[in-house]
């Protein structure tokens, strides 16, 4: 009877399970903790990134002098805090420029070497962009094994326990399998927010490469009819 | 862990992380109820204005009877008035009654009348009383609630500190009925323990007995009944026999053993309605 009498609050729940569980739990609650913390920091980022390519693509395609448009970028900031494709322009335009002052270069090569740089800004800025989503992915696809983990204890340990007692009630199995099953939920709490973010930034900076890529390739025409 | 880029709202983004799951603890905790509720379990009950009267009472109004001489000078006098016929001493018994029921708008009429015949009365009123105890018990609450009535009138005319005699009665009343409870008490107190050893023995028949070993065992359950002999709720360990699948043994053995004898009389329920029962799983009675 004193079984019925427990009440079944979160707490208790937790605190009741045995050290493997609440060892899975706490690097559950961790593993969450971070995934959203990440998620909250793609958020930005992202948005924050096609926010200055849409600036910058719409300043870049007003025309005006591609000279002063590096200069406006490169002047308000150090060259390596520039970001997206910004960053990109300046790479390929600043190695073009440079050729070009040098000069006695073949207008191929010179294109060459602009196009090199501007693939190297783009990875760079790839890198970033990509940055936290294998983790993400991780905690979507093995948080959930790590919670059954925890389930699996936990049950195992309410049957061995079941085991000293002459009469099996199903009042003596029950709060060991509330308390595993609790890390189970722990673990999808954390796995369902992560692999949705996962696919949603996934497509967003496939996009965003998308852009990239393009606008590399329109670049270097221009730059191409200025040769 | 994070990208120098990232900086800038890397604490931002851990706030609202903090947050998401402060949220998520929060709509957890009071969105669901966690404690552990029992269904209320149905149960048929009959309502009562009062409780039944026993049939023992009868000598103990008796008493109270005699004191009150005014209320049956009315009797006589409306029988002299409105009869004309030849019955003015020894009325006969469900007249007496029928005549009863006029009463009460006469009352003002007959308050000068009363000083003078007061004292033919008792003798009238004791035959009356004996002729009606000895024939019919069942107008008796009738007349009783008459003579209550009256009691209340009476005072009013007859005697000056009405209040003192009315709360007089009062007390006298309720001196009775705990009287009466008293008498119910001791005269159902035997039933009372024949059933609960009747309860024990149907239980004890459905006791397994091999989970309690061969020691001496002794334990002690408090169980709820409700009328008709089905428990109420579950039983409750109030001691230990030490070995928890005895103590399961017995309260399986309590739930087997619905519907438990309950004695005929409904008034000594209330007496069986919380019992608690000691339990020797391996001694025979």
């Amino acid at each position: 009877m004193e079984t019925n009498l427990q009440d079944f609050s979160l707490l208790s729940l937790i605190t009741g399970a045995s050290l493997p569980v609440q060892v899975v739990m706490a690097l559950l609650i961790i593993a969450s903790m971070v995934s959203w913390w990440y998620i909250f920091l793609k958020v930005f980022m992202l948005r924050r990134a096609e926010n200055e390519a849409n600036e910058f693509e719409n300043t870049f395609w007003t025309g005006g002098d591609l000279t002063k448009l590096h200069e406006s970028i490169t002047s308000g900031h150090r060259s390596a805090s520039v970001q997206g494709m910004a960053s990109i322009f300046e790479g390929g335009f600043k190695e073009y420029a440079r050729l070009r002052r040098q000069g006695g270069l073949e207008s191929s090569d010179v294109m060459e070497s602009s196009r090199r740089a501007m693939r190297a800004a783009f990875n760079r800025e790839m890198d970033e962009l990509d940055a936290h989503l294998p983790f993400l992915a991780t905690v979507g696809s093995v948080s959930p094994y790590v919670g059954l983990f925890g389930t699996v204890w936990g049950i195992m340990n309410a049957f061995r326990g079941l085991a000293n007692v002459a009469q099996a009630t199903l009042a003596h199995v029950a709060p060991g399998i509330a308390e595993a099953l609790i890390a189970t939920a722990i673990g999808l709490f954390a796995a369902i927010p992560a692999v949705i973010a996962y696919n949603r930034f996934a497509s967003n900076v496939d996009r965003l490469a998308i852009r990239y890529e393009s606008f590399m390739e329109e670049f270097t025409n221009i730059l191409q009819r200025k040769v | 862990m994070i990208r120098a880029r990232e900086n800038p709202i890397a604490i931002q983004a851990g706030v609202l992380a903090l947050l998401v799951h402060g949220l998520f603890l929060f709509v957890m905790i009071f969105s669901f109820s966690w404690k552990h509720v029992q269904p209320p379990a149905a149960a048929e009950v009959e309502l009562w204005d009062s409780l039944p009267q026993p049939k023992v009472v009868t000598p103990t109004p008796a008493p109270e009877v005699k004191p009150e001489p005014p209320p049956p000078e009315i009797k006589p006098e409306p029988k002299v008035e409105i009869k004309p016929e030849p019955k003015p001493e020894p009325p006969p018994e469900p007249k007496a009654e029928i005549q009863v029921k006029p009463k009460p708008k006469p009352v003002e009429v007959k308050k000068p009348p009363k000083e003078e015949p007061k004292k033919p009365d008792p003798a009238i009123k004791k035959q009356e009383d004996e002729g009606k105890r000895a024939e019919e018990k069942k107008h008796k609450d009738q007349l009783e609630q008459l003579k209550k009535a009256m009691l209340q009138d009476v005072p009013d005319q007859e005697t000056p500190p009405a209040p003192a005699v009315d709360t007089k009665a009062q007390q006298a009343q309720s001196a009775a009925d705990a009287k009466r409870a008293e008498e119910i008490l001791a005269a159902s107190s035997g039933v009372v323990n024949e059933y609960k050893a009747k309860i024990v023995a149907q239980i004890k028949r459905h006791v397994n007995r091999q989970p309690c070993g061969t020691d001496k065992r002794e334990l002690a359950y408090s169980i709820a009944l409700m009328p008709g002999g089905r428990l109420n709720g579950s039983p409750h360990l109030i001691k230990s026999s030490g070995l928890p699948a005895c103590d399961e043994a017995v309260e399986r053995a309590i739930l087997q053993a619905q519907p438990l004898p309950l004695p005929p009389q409904t008034e000594l329920f209330d007496q069986f309605r919380n019992l608690n029962l000691n339990f020797r799983p391996n001694e025979d009675q």
